[in-house]
């Protein structure tokens, strides 16, 4: 079996911004071809590096948002490296460009002709902020998408935790995975209605609207009933201060032990259950606990006290799986690595050894978002190295001869 | 003409809740395809409890100001899918539909009678996607989650914060908001095969495993370097880099100073902003905008690895600058100079001052039938051909039940109005809202 998008040619013209989009696509089976110019895309400069060696070939960022992707080096602002692209665009079913705005029609590559050319061709441009309006030419980076999309408006600490602390961006890229995600979404919506119709579109589509979308009730809030949210320590932004939900277990880690739908007679007795277990249930078992007034005005011994004092005397991990195996919502708060020794991860087959064979190595990655029983999620190849595919897709399948391929790389073109 | 929609006559079962799997069939709709979300009002969770009802309207179940955004583009059918007669509407249903989609815990549509086998009987060729906490497989398969619990076991959470303080974590649950985007991505990867195959599937997507791949650089960091991410200086707050601690990647982009936020006049909550140079040239745009002062001239800010080496410093210097300016302001100046900066912006900052957005019509005035006119968040993405543009207000509970089972399953008005008494379409002694009353007439 192949993936879902098994047939399907994706152009990929992408720097930070768009290269996770086109992971997304080539994983499910989509002819991912990278056009990166002579020498490499810059993403290919950023670290981590292997074994902290830098090379265009040895970015672990590269290598995990490029996996499942052939590359291809053309110097577009040539006129021979135009050409070439507008005959691979000929063989296209998506071109994704992260350009600023007007770049590629400026090189007389502009999406409506690339689309007369090949009338069933998507394009989609994924920018900052999109192709119009009064930031159209901002500069942008993920922290900057974090800040004005909200998402740093929602996140930070409690004054008694960090006095003065500023509004945090989390880490990780996901300015940049938010607006892939969406991005992804508007092609694949597209490419149905191309199985219907035949024909394709063009998709502006912009990290910072994806970012604005993205902080879930906190627009909400604010258009019905005129909140501006306050930041907490580990939880949900909210108008008022809540109930703490994050304890510092045992072993230095934190849990994230959430009580769904607040605290209440039943769930208190189920709590008082858990932590008798291990001694720790404090008052709990006290027959007042089945007065609902009582334990409404109970929240702040119930879990600040008792609950931070039964997280405190176990390891995380006992805590997050015994409160789970009771029905409580609860969690580790783990480091990204922890999660390679998850056993549940391991069932379901979760982790990828993915080849280098340049350098007689397999690694570990991570797999995927879910399980399609009809057509598997699979990482086909490792990130291409700088141009790996120029012979097989120039030569190959364009027909260039190889003595036309050596010109061309020559005069800085491939 | 009317536009065209991507997924004209495509239907959705849509048996979500809360908040990730209706944020993944809200995108459906907007794409054009019919979303039918099968609700029961004894068993709710998404229209209440609700925080977001307008102050000057009572709480109940069409209130919800954040329902009415997590669900415009849908019909709702009010169904016991729990009875007998309420199953063998909804198999009806799944039979003419395209795409069944749910976030229940991982036996729930099985021990309802609706698992994967069964809806192939019922529909050779459907795509069914599931939104589970932990998936439909593996051992903790009946573990449950919210956003903040997945962000927390999958390493999300522990990638925000300042060094040497507990985790800051998401202050909402992105990954319901992101767990809901990879549904509709499921639904849609899916939909494509069967259109070119013929072949249904089922996609077995869950919120806690899909934050993982959300990591990758951190993880490789990990399997092929060996390093782990609890170490000193990481996560480094809104920094690239914390000041004092080995240099090495921070899994954000570049290792570059200044990259941060700086508090802007007049020093109110959300009054700051976010400045970051990538490169020596944009500092010294930065350095031009700032008024060359004296002390951005020294050497030692001259160079990344000095800027990196005095960033404390650094950083107080822009600050005392950035503190003499409004954050638009602010932005408009240095984005002028070509210099990277942003406001930090709150909803209502979102709403109501971002120019962006407004010239994107990224919030458009949309009229429901109990909460009145309000904005409404669009896609952040335009497509030619088919613009996903929200055309239905959130629905009432059950406000299309009749349209549903008379219209389009073809059952008699006697038949709805025989559920309505025993139950199937609205628990027999639960208050029926006036729309419902003028249903059964």
């Amino acid at each position: 079996m192949s993936g879902p998008l098994a047939g399907l040619r994706v152009l990929e013209l992408a720097d930070e911004k768009g290269q996770f989009c086109g992971k997304l696509l080539g994983d499910l089976g989509a002819d991912v071809v990278k056009i990166e110019p002579p020498g490499g895309e810059r993403c290919r400069q950023v670290g981590p590096f292997l074994n902290d060696i830098p090379h265009p070939d040895r970015s672990l960022s590269f290598w995990y948002y490029n996996t499942s992707k052939r590359s291809v080096t053309l110097n577009l602002e040539t006129a021979d490296g135009r050409a070439l692209f507008q005959r691979l665009a000929a063989t296209a079913d998506v071109v994704l460009e992260t350009f600023p705005p007007g770049f590629l029609a400026s090189l007389g590559l502009d999406q409506a002709e690339l689309r007369a050319a090949n009338p069933g061709l998507i394009v989609c441009s994924l920018t900052p902020f999109g192709q119009t309006g009064p930031w159209r030419d901002y500069l942008s980076s993920d922290l900057l998408h974090m800040a004005a999309g909200g998402e740093m408006a929602s996140c930070g600490y409690d004054e008694a935790d960090v006095p003065n602390a500023p509004p945090i961006a989390p880490g990780g890229g996901n300015a940049w995975h938010t607006g892939c995600h969406y991005a992804c979404m508007a092609i694949m919506a597209a490419l149905v209605y191309r199985t219907m119709s035949g024909t394709g579109q063009f998709i502006d589509a912009s990290v910072h609207e994806a970012c604005a979308l993205t902080t879930e009730s906190a627009i909400a809030n604010y258009v019905y009933r005129g909140e501006v949210l306050r930041r907490q320590t580990g939880r949900h932004h909210a108008i008022s201060p809540t109930n703490r939900t994050q304890f510092r277990a045992k072993d230095g880690v934190y849990v994230t032990a959430l009580i769904s739908g607040g605290l209440n007679v039943r769930n208190v007795r189920n709590l008082a259950e858990l932590m008798d277990h291990y001694g720790m249930a404090g008052d709990l078992l006290d027959p007042k606990y089945q007065d609902p007034a009582v334990v409404a005005a109970s929240g702040k011994h119930v879990i600040d006290e008792l609950l931070a004092a039964f997280i405190a005397s176990l390891p995380a991990e006992e805590v997050y799986h015994v409160g789970q195996a009771r029905g409580f919502t609860w969690g580790a708060v783990r480091v990204p690595e922890a999660l390679l020794d998850d056993g549940h991860l391991h069932d379901r087959g979760f982790w990828q050894q993915v080849e280098h064979p340049e350098l007689g190595r397999t690694y570990v990655y991570p797999g995927p978002a879910a399980i399609y029983n009809g057509s598997p999620w699979e990482i086909s190849r490792r990130a291409p190295l700088v141009g790996e595919h120029n012979e097989a897709v120039l030569c190959g399948e364009l027909g260039l001869s190889r003595g036309t391929l050596s010109v061309l790389t020559e005069s800085g073109i491939v | 003409m009317p536009q065209a929609r991507a997924l004209e006559n495509i239907r959705v079962v849509d048996f979500s809740w809360v908040r990730a799997g209706p944020w993944a069939t809200r995108w459906l709709g907007a794409f054009g395809a019919e979303i039918i979300k099968i609700e029961w009002p004894e068993s709710e969770r998404g229209r209440l409890p609700s925080s977001t009802t307008p102050q000057h309207l009572e709480v109940n179940l069409n209130t919800s100001g954040n329902f009415a955004d997590t669900n415009v583009n849908k019909k709702s059918l009010s169904l016991n899918v729990r009875s007998a007669k309420g199953l063998e509407i909804v198999k009806r249903l799944i039979a003419i539909s395209d795409i069944v989609i749910e976030n229940f815990s991982s036996r729930v549509l099985q021990n309802w009678g609706l698992g994967y086998d069964e809806l192939c009987r019922i529909k050779p060729d459907i795509v069914y996607v599931s939104m589970s906490g932990y998936g439909h497989t593996g051992r903790n398969h009946a573990y449950t989650t919210f956003g903040p619990v997945a962000q927390a076991v999958s390493g999300l959470t522990h990638l925000s914060g300042l060094p040497n303080e507990p985790p800051a974590g998401w202050g909402w649950s992105y990954m319901d908001d992101t767990g809901g985007l990879y549904g509709a991505m499921c639904a849609l990867t899916g939909l494509y095969h069967r259109n070119m195959t013929g072949r249904g599937q089922h996609i077995d997507q869950a919120q806690m495993i899909s934050s993982v791949p959300l990591t990758g650089p951190a993880l490789l960091d990990f399997t092929v370097n060996g390093r782990g991410s609890k170490r000193p200086g990481f996560p480094p707050g809104n920094r690239a880099h914390w000041p004092g601690t080995p240099l090495m990647s921070n899994y954000r982009g570049p290792t570059v100073a200044p990259h941060n936020a700086y508090r802007t006049h007049p020093g109110g909550y959300n009054d700051w902003c976010v400045i970051v140079c990538h490169s020596d040239e944009e500092w010294q745009r930065l350095v031009g905008v700032m008024g060359m002062p004296a002390w951005a001239e020294v050497e030692k800010f001259g160079t990344v690895i000095g800027r990196l080496e005095h960033q404390a410093e650094l950083d107080a210097h822009i600050e005392a600058w950035t503190m003499t300016l409004g954050k638009y302001e602010l932005t408009e100046h240095c984005q002028a100079a070509g210099v990277r900066a942003l406001p930090v912006q709150s909803a209502e900052d979102r709403v109501e001052h971002d120019p962006q957005l407004r010239d994107r019509g990224m919030y458009q005035p949309m009229e429901h039938p109990v909460l009145g006119t309000n904005k409404v968040q669009n896609a952040p993405f335009k497509l030619s051909e088919t613009p996903a543009v929200n055309q239905l207000p959130s629905p009432l509970i059950g406000q299309h039940t009749q349209e549903i089972i008379e219209g389009l399953l073809g059952y008699s008005h006697a038949e709805l109005r025989a559920g309505f008494d025993d139950g199937t379409f609205w628990p027999a002694k639960r208050p029926r809202f006036p729309y419902l009353e003028d249903m059964v007439r």
